[in-house]
């Protein structure tokens, strides 16, 4: 059994998951540069209709096209939540109107519960940088998608505990890019995906 | 009128009488069991498999009471015998007419009474069901005096009558008993509502509504349901409490006074529609997108289907820049109430969609049920992707008018050769070995064949050169190494479990796309050798095995052709600590092992098994809901619960450890293997 996190992105069989490559290295990149969490150096890729992906406590789900899961694939996102894993998806479309986000949010619906707002002062923006809600992306402000600037993120929540996250942050866009290219930002823009990783790993 | 003619005359009435005197006694045996179990029934409250026992028993005492008298009377029948009361009756004729009978010569009677014989037996006939009416009578008397709920609980049991036919309870014992559910279901169900007396648990579909009842003053009686009290209401000499069934199942805490019973919920959630999507049949790749598509598909429904179609979304674009529009197909509004089932069939007209060439569409089947407490439920099918491709674009799944593939070559001769498998063990009866053997050599030859063909391909894509299968003899050294190179680089990717995941740890997406094809190909050579031995019935799973990998390294395809993503190692050493922030967590403790309700469950288990020494009923009632708590956790802990359950309602006939040991196991899980026998002296 590995006692390091090992950050794993969801691989989904109707869409783009692979839209945003760089996004893992950069996370992993940021939770070694603000924690001593024991981080694994590489992602993995977690096909979710594999039931090894159950092995992760943080998915990360991005895409453009239409998110539609198998059987298997929704059978073992059920029960990746109901064992109190995080399913972190991102519309990397940022657009509410979207295929993405239209499909992605009735999949999980379907799948695991339907999505609410998420309060602002949830745990979530407190678990490692304080946060008075979801940081906004460059995305959002440059009237890429729906031109939207959203006050909040959704979630099913589980016993108290977020079990599935959805953006339409567009961190996907935000994020991806290569871990040097951090010092060249005066604020690193990735430092929400810690408290993303600490509350998933801390209850 | 001869002497024998008018005997039978007699015989007639005579057997008259005694069938209805038979009949009589019967009907007063089967009434008077009613009576007697009116009686008990009334003090003892009779469960409805009693009274519907009971019901048999009136009808046998009846039956046997008739046969027993009418085989007792059977003589009755017999001319001879019929003579000898005739005799009894009229000694004038001194054994003339017996003797006639036997002999059977009339004429040995020298003299019969014009009328005499048939008056006798006529008044002797109508005579005879005279006692057995009046207790008949007096039978239905003394029912039509009870009164009528009692009579009726026996006459027609059915579900839902254990408090007709009240009786004055003594006020201080429990009003909970007997006990009424009715259960309404939802009206979108179509289905009409039922009853259960003395319920221990029931299912009812989520959204209907329950009322329990039962007899005496409705003050003071509760039904607490999660956190929720209902009170009683009066309706005539009954009490009743109404409720509407959730999604989850619950148990209801009836109490009156220090009495309390009991009832689990367990409600049954209506299914959303199960949906297959039979056309098309697998992703593709079109190459012109033009004519029609035919499209067909199955719903099912536990309860029943309102409307199927077809959804589709086309999205055209790429990288950061794609635009979406969106259809419906074939949808028809499904009237018929409580459908179950429903196929749709439909027509895409490609042609109409305008598809420019990147574009894909999603297609997948959708239906609905009816369900308007907790719904509608949507079930849909799996999802097709047409892309159509690019110009210029030249890849293995573009659709173009060619050669196929080598991949999909191999899955219709696999397919050809199982078949002719199949047919050859299904001759094997009629063949003799050596034909069997010789057949299957045959089969088994082709099956090389196929099996370097594949090699081949696994060959060329991890970089080698063709097969050395095909090399000759002279270089049986370096086919031998290439082969166990071949096999180890399949037993690797076939078998790293830890590495699979994991293409940017170091596994090439190559290696993992060719995995199904390297599992065909050990599947075909297992099946070769036991075709080379002539049993191709052997041979067949393996068989089956290489066609279901073909068709895996087939729709892989689409994986590979996304590209493998760039690779990007941290160094997380060099990165650790070095942002420019610094955090400031909240306290927050590691999450909880996974197991804590598994836990929680097993010592809640060990009290409930506890409290059985001093008091079965606490036991019961722990269990029953230590089992609603564990059917949405663990509802393989929750089934093992209810036999124990059972087995200790049914008290001390039934013995509860076997099931009660089963459920501790369950909760336990399997059992573990350990490599090596612990060291003595210490816990393992």
């Amino acid at each position: 059994m590995t006692t390091e996190f090992v950050f794993a992105t969801a691989q989904y069989d109707s869409g783009d998951w692979d839209s945003a490559p760089l996004v893992p290295a950069n996370i992993i990149d940021t939770i070694a540069r603000y924690t001593e969490i024991n981080v694994a150096p590489t992602g993995v890729i977690a096909p979710l209709s594999d039931p090894r992906m159950l092995r992760y406590p943080f998915l990360y789900l991005t895409g453009h096209l239409p998110v539609r899961f198998s059987d298997a694939e929704r059978r073992n996102v059920r029960q990746f939540v109901d064992r109190g894993g995080l399913l972190f998806i991102d519309d990397h479309n940022h657009d509410i109107d979207g295929v993405f986000h239209k499909t992605a949010t009735e999949e999980i619906a379907r799948t695991v519960a339907p999505l609410a707002e998420l309060p602002n002062d949830h745990p979530l923006y407190s678990s490692f940088f304080k946060f008075d809600g979801p940081p906004t992306t460059s995305h959002e402000l440059n009237g890429w998608g729906d031109n939207l600037v959203h006050k909040h993120l959704l979630a099913v929540q589980r016993r108290g505990r977020i079990a599935v996250l959805f953006s339409s942050k567009d961190y996907s866009s935000e994020w991806n890019y290569h871990p040097d290219s951090k010092r060249f930002l005066s604020v690193d823009n990735t430092r929400f995906a810690v408290n993303l990783v600490v509350y998933a790993l801390t209850a | 009128m001869s002497p024998f003619a008018r005997l039978r005359v007699v015989r007639l009435f005579l057997a008259s009488g005694a069938t209805l005197r038979a009949l009589g006694w019967g009907i007063v045996a089967g009434l008077s069991v009613l009576l007697a179990a009116t009686a008990v029934d009334s003090y003892l409250s009779l469960s409805l498999a009693t009274r519907h026992l009971l019901q048999l028993v009136a009808f046998g005492a009846g039956i046997a009471t008739l046969a027993a008298l009418l085989w007792r009377d059977r003589r009755v029948w017999t001319l001879h015998r019929v003579a000898l009361w005739v005799e009894e009756r009229d000694p004038s004729i001194a054994y003339a007419l017996v003797t006639a009978v036997e002999t059977g010569d009339s004429t040995l009677v020298r003299t019969v009474p014009k009328d005499g014989w048939t008056r006798t037996a006529r008044v002797g006939a109508l005579r005879a069901p005279l006692v057995p009416l009046a207790a008949t009578a007096i039978t239905l008397i003394v029912l039509l005096l009870l009164p009528a709920g009692a009579v009726a609980r026996i006459r027609s049991p059915h579900p839902g009558d254990s408090i007709r036919g009240a009786v004055r309870r003594n006020p201080a014992r429990s009003r909970l008993s007997p006990l009424l559910a009715r259960i309404e279901p939802p009206a979108y169900t179509h289905t009409s509502a039922s009853t259960v007396d003395d319920p221990t648990e029931i299912r009812p579909i989520a959204g209907s509504v329950v009322t329990f009842s039962g007899q005496g003053r409705a003050e003071g009686i509760v039904a607490r349901v999660n956190a929720e009290s209902l009170v009683a209401n009066a309706r005539g000499d009954q009490w009743s409490i109404r409720m509407v069934v959730g999604a989850k199942p619950a148990v209801v805490r009836l109490t009156d006074r220090s009495f309390e019973r009991l009832v689990v919920i367990n409600a049954v959630v209506d299914a959303p529609p199960i949906v297959s999507l039979h056309k098309p049949a697998k992703d593709s790749v079109l190459r012109v997108a033009t004519g029609s598509l035919a499209l067909s598909a199955d719903a099912t429904d536990d309860v029943g289907l309102t409307s199927a179609a077809f959804e589709y979304i086309i999205s055209s674009g790429e990288g950061e820049t794609f635009k979406f529009r969106s259809g419906t197909v074939g949808g028809s509004p499904i009237t018929a109430p409580g459908a179950t089932h429903a196929s749709i069939t439909a027509a895409l007209p490609l042609d109409a969609l305008k598809l420019v060439p990147g574009d894909v569409v999603h297609i997948r089947a959708v239906a609905r049920d009816g369900n308007t407490v907790s719904g509608p439920g949507v079930g849909a099918s799996e999802t097709r992707a047409l892309r159509v491709a690019r110009t210029g674009e030249y890849d293995s799944l573009a659709v173009e008018a060619a050669a196929p593939t080598e991949e999909a070559k191999n899955v219709v001769s696999q397919r050809m050769l199982i078949m002719l498998a199949e047919a050859l063990e299904k001759r094997r009866p009629r063949l003799a070995r050596d034909s069997m053997v010789g057949e299957s050599r045959t089969i088994a030859a082709d099956q090389k064949r196929l099996r370097r063909t594949v090699g081949d391909v696994v060959f060329m894509r991890l970089g080698g050169n063709q097969s050395a299968e095909e090399h000759s003899d002279d270089d049986a050294q370096a086919r031998a190494k290439t082969m166990q190179e071949l096999l180890a680089r399949a037993d690797s990717a076939t078998n790293r479990s830890s590495d699979a995941l994991d293409f940017q740890a170091g596994e090439s997406p190559v290696v993992a796309v060719n995995k199904p094809l390297l599992e065909a190909y050990n599947a075909m050579w297992d099946a070769s050798t036991q075709l080379e031995l002539g049993e191709p019935g052997a041979a067949l799973p393996h068989m089956r095995r290489a066609l279901a990998a073909i068709e895996k390294a087939r729709q892989a395809e689409r994986l590979y052709l996304r590209g493998r993503p760039p690779q990007v190692v941290i160094d997380i050493d060099k990165a650790r600590l070095k942002g420019k922030d610094k955090g400031s967590p909240a306290t927050r403790p590691p999450l909880p092992a996974a197991d804590s309700a598994t836990r929680s469950f097993e010592s809640r288990l060990v009290r409930a098994i506890e409290l059985s020494r001093n008091d079965a009923a606490a036991t019961i009632d722990s269990l029953t809901v230590l089992r609603i708590d564990a059917l949405a956790d663990n509802p393989g802990f929750a089934a093992t619960l209810l036999p124990a359950i059972d087995a200790m309602r049914r008290g001390r006939g039934a013995d509860a450890t076997a099931a009660l040991a089963r459920a501790r196991r369950m909760l336990a899980g399997p059992p573990t293997v350990r490599d090596s026998i612990t060291r003595w002296g210490g816990n393992p």
